[in-house]
């Protein structure tokens, strides 16, 4: 049975949203980054032992205030893919009022947290930002294609529950 | 005319669509998007697909901004109605959108740059905190063992030694220095870097630290066929209050960096009153060379760790040097500059806020006198050093600076102390029993029939590291009046020479 589901990235500016999705989609990276403005939609089948879903990917600017996302753009949404640059602290340190942010609007809907760039830190790094890195659910490369593959499925896995 | 506008600016940038509840395209005008082709709107772009679950609600309108569809940027505007089917109507403002795709690249840009320069900064300092910490403790860890290795090695110095292994001993003695020099510059910097570092007032008397800065830069610019001048300002006090080892250390390294860096001509040293007022001096001191020079970029490093800006072999050094001045001048609040020219030579500028004593009377002046100054200034004789070992030829300079009595030669060989012998009338010599090319027994006899026997008569001193016997008669079979027992104290060549150039 194929089902569609609709989830979305988010997240501040340059943390990755986009490469994840392309490294995810295509298996391609670039270096160069460019800026999203507005929205791009992809689609991607992610195949599971008993289903098929159409995974409808939301790919949004990023904001440095959640709470200024366009709300159109979040409406209907199965999950989300909350993604923060672990090189960038500017990126995670309101990480959890932004969960608390999300959870408040979309209650039932499940949120993978993700560190983004992992190629790029260090363990000391890891160990001097622990309580926040403590909230994410993957530490990811879109660069190296680190867990890419993995934190969209475990995701997907939890749309269809 | 205005109908071809909005044929060209309006008109085509719109399209609606009709679709059925369940995604079915009953109607499109296709003015943007080939939709029509296609029998549902979810084959058409995922956007569709997602947005298409949203529209069972009757009398709705839903408005999705920047959404790229196909290639264009547009604005989409989903409406439902009670009685009626769906529409949808799609804006294309590419245009519009890539201007803002345009600003808001380069204000993200921005912003990650300076976020990331920031962390780097701090990532920076911690490396630099670090390296500091490391060093010092290194340093200073290396030092025990290093003192360990010196002490023993003069003892072993002491002990019986033919003249081969006293040299080696000395190679051994020199080369600790070299190391236990290099460990107190890092040590020196790293205590200036955490603020650990102390200058220490003391009177002292300044002209006579000249005077032997004079005499020992002289010394060793002769050494490299180079002439040393001092210009000292008669208008400065001759008592300064300040730290006296650190001045001295100024001075040393600025002008051991000329000579290193000058292969001809000439170093000059000035040393002029800025101003005087109450107890407190104003000191400017020049050191101008004609060495290689340094490009005008580079002239900003030759302050800067770690940095040399000649990295030849040639010119060897940890390049701590002139960090370390640096430090110590803006310690003793003054500024340092450096001029250049490649080829053309170098000028470092600084000055030195010192106090001075007014009405000051070196207290015991006499005892010191009768202690160690044998030698009349009024009188000078030249020396002239014949020794290839660095320490031996450090140590007889600065006992001779201490007298103010003696202009002093040193040659490194049997060659070079020919040409000098050749040269100069020497008063006295004083000759390594063991030379590079050639021994003082078979040197000495070769000065002593030189044409017109000009020096016949001039008295030659041997140093020689051997302590075995039978030697007497040689160095009288040589032409040698004396030997000095090698390591020796101050007091044992002065009264050697003493004895000999009453
Ligand atoms: N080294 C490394 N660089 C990455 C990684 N992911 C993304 N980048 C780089 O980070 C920059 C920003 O990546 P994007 O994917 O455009 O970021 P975004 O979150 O989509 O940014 P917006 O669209 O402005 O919100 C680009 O230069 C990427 O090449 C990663 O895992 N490792
Ligand atoms: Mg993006």
């Amino acid at each position: 049975m194929t089902i569609s589901k609709k989830i979305v990235l988010l997240g501040h500016f340059g943390v990755g949203k986009t490469s994840l999705v392309r490294r995810f989609v295509e298996n391609t990276f670039s270096d160069n980054y460019r800026v999203t403005i507005g929205v791009h939609i992809l689609k991607k089948e992610v195949v599971l032992p008993e289903n098929q879903v159409n995974l409808i990917i939301w790919d949004i600017e990023g904001n440095e205030d959640i709470s200024k996302t366009r709300s159109s753009y979040l409406m209907g949404s199965h999950g989300f893919i909350y993604v923060f640059d672990t090189t960038r602290k500017s990126t995670y340190e309101n990480l959890p009022a932004d969960l608390d942010y999300i959870k408040s609007g979309y209650n039932n809907v499940p949120v993978i947290v993700v560190g983004n760039k992992s190629d790029l830190v260090t363990k000391t790094h890891l160990r001097e930002n622990k309580q926040y890195f403590d909230l994410a659910h993957y530490f990811s490369s879109a660069k190296t294609g680190e867990n890419v593959e993995t934190l969209f499925k475990d995701l997907t896995k939890k749309l269809i529950k | 005319m205005l109908e071809s506008y909005k044929e060209q600016f309006l008109y085509p940038k719109v399209q609606f669509i009709v679709i059925s509840g369940k995604g079915d395209i009953l109607e499109s005008d296709d003015t943007l998007f080939p939709f029509k082709k296609e029998k549902n709107i979810i084959r058409c772009h995922p956007f569709f697909e997602s947005v298409l679950p949203l529209l069972n609600h009757t009398d709705n309108s839903i408005s999705f901004s920047c959404v790229h569809i196909n290639g264009k940027v547009c604005d989409i505007n989903c409406r439902t109605f009670p009685d009626k089917n769906p529409l949808i109507i799609i804006h294309d403002l590419s245009e519009h959108y890539q201007s803002l795709q345009v600003v808001a690249q380069k204000r993200n840009e921005t912003v990650i740059e300076s976020e990331i320069l920031t962390l780097q900064n701090t990532y920076l300092q911690e490396k630099e905190a670090f390296k500091r910490i490391f060093i010092a403790n290194f340093s200073h860890e290396i030092r025990n063992p290093l003192t360990g290795v010196f002490s023993f090695t003069e003892m072993l110095e002491k002990t019986n030694l033919s003249d081969e292994q006293f040299d080696l001993v000395e190679v051994i003695k020199s080369l600790c220095q070299d190391l236990n020099i290099m460990i107190n510059d890092i040590l020196d910097l790293s205590k200036i870097e955490v603020g650990k570092f102390m200058v220490y007032d003391e009177i002292f008397d300044f002209s006579e630290l000249l005077d032997s800065i004079g005499f020992i830069y002289a010394t060793k610019a002769r050494q490299k066929k180079l002439r040393f001048h001092m210009h000292v300002d008669d208008k400065l006090p001759r008592y300064i209050e300040g730290d006296k080892t650190r001045i001295k250390q100024i001075l040393a390294n600025v002008i051991e960096n000329a000579i290193k860096f000058t292969q001809e001509g000439h170093i000059e040293l000035h040393v002029k009153l800025n101003n005087k007022r109450a107890n407190k001096v104003n000191i400017q001191f020049e050191i101008t060379d004609t060495g290689i020079g340094i490009q005008k970029e580079h002239i900003k490093d030759i302050f800067t760790s770690f940095t040399q800006v000649h990295k030849d072999s040639k010119y060897p050094g940890t390049g701590l040097g002139l960090t370390i001045v640096k430090n110590l001048v803006s310690l003793m609040q003054g500024d340092i500059t450096a001029e250049s020219e490649p080829c053309k030579g170098t000028t470092i500028k600084f000055n030195l806020k010192l106090k001075f004593p007014i009405n000051y009377r070196e207290p015991g002046k006499k005892d010191k006198d009768n202690r160690k100054v044998l030698f009349n200034p009024k009188k000078k004789f030249n020396i002239l050093l014949i020794e290839d070992n660095k320490i031996s030829q450090i140590i007889v300079l600065k006992i001779l600076a201490s007298q103010g009595a003696f202009f002093l030669d040193i040659a490194e060989n049997g060659e070079q102390a020919m040409e000098r012998v050749e040269e100069t009338q020497y008063d006295l010599i004083l000759l390594d029993i063991r030379l590079p090319d050639v021994t003082g027994y078979e040197l000495a006899p070769v000065i002593r029939n030189l044409p017109e026997k000009k020096y016949a008569k001039v008295p030659i001193i041997a140093l020689s590291g051997s302590m075995l016997g039978d030697s007497r008669k040689k160095y009288k079979k040589a032409g040698i009046n004396d030997v000095i027992q090698k390591p020796f104290q101050e007091q044992q060549l002065l009264q050697k020479l003493h004895k000999f150039l009453k």
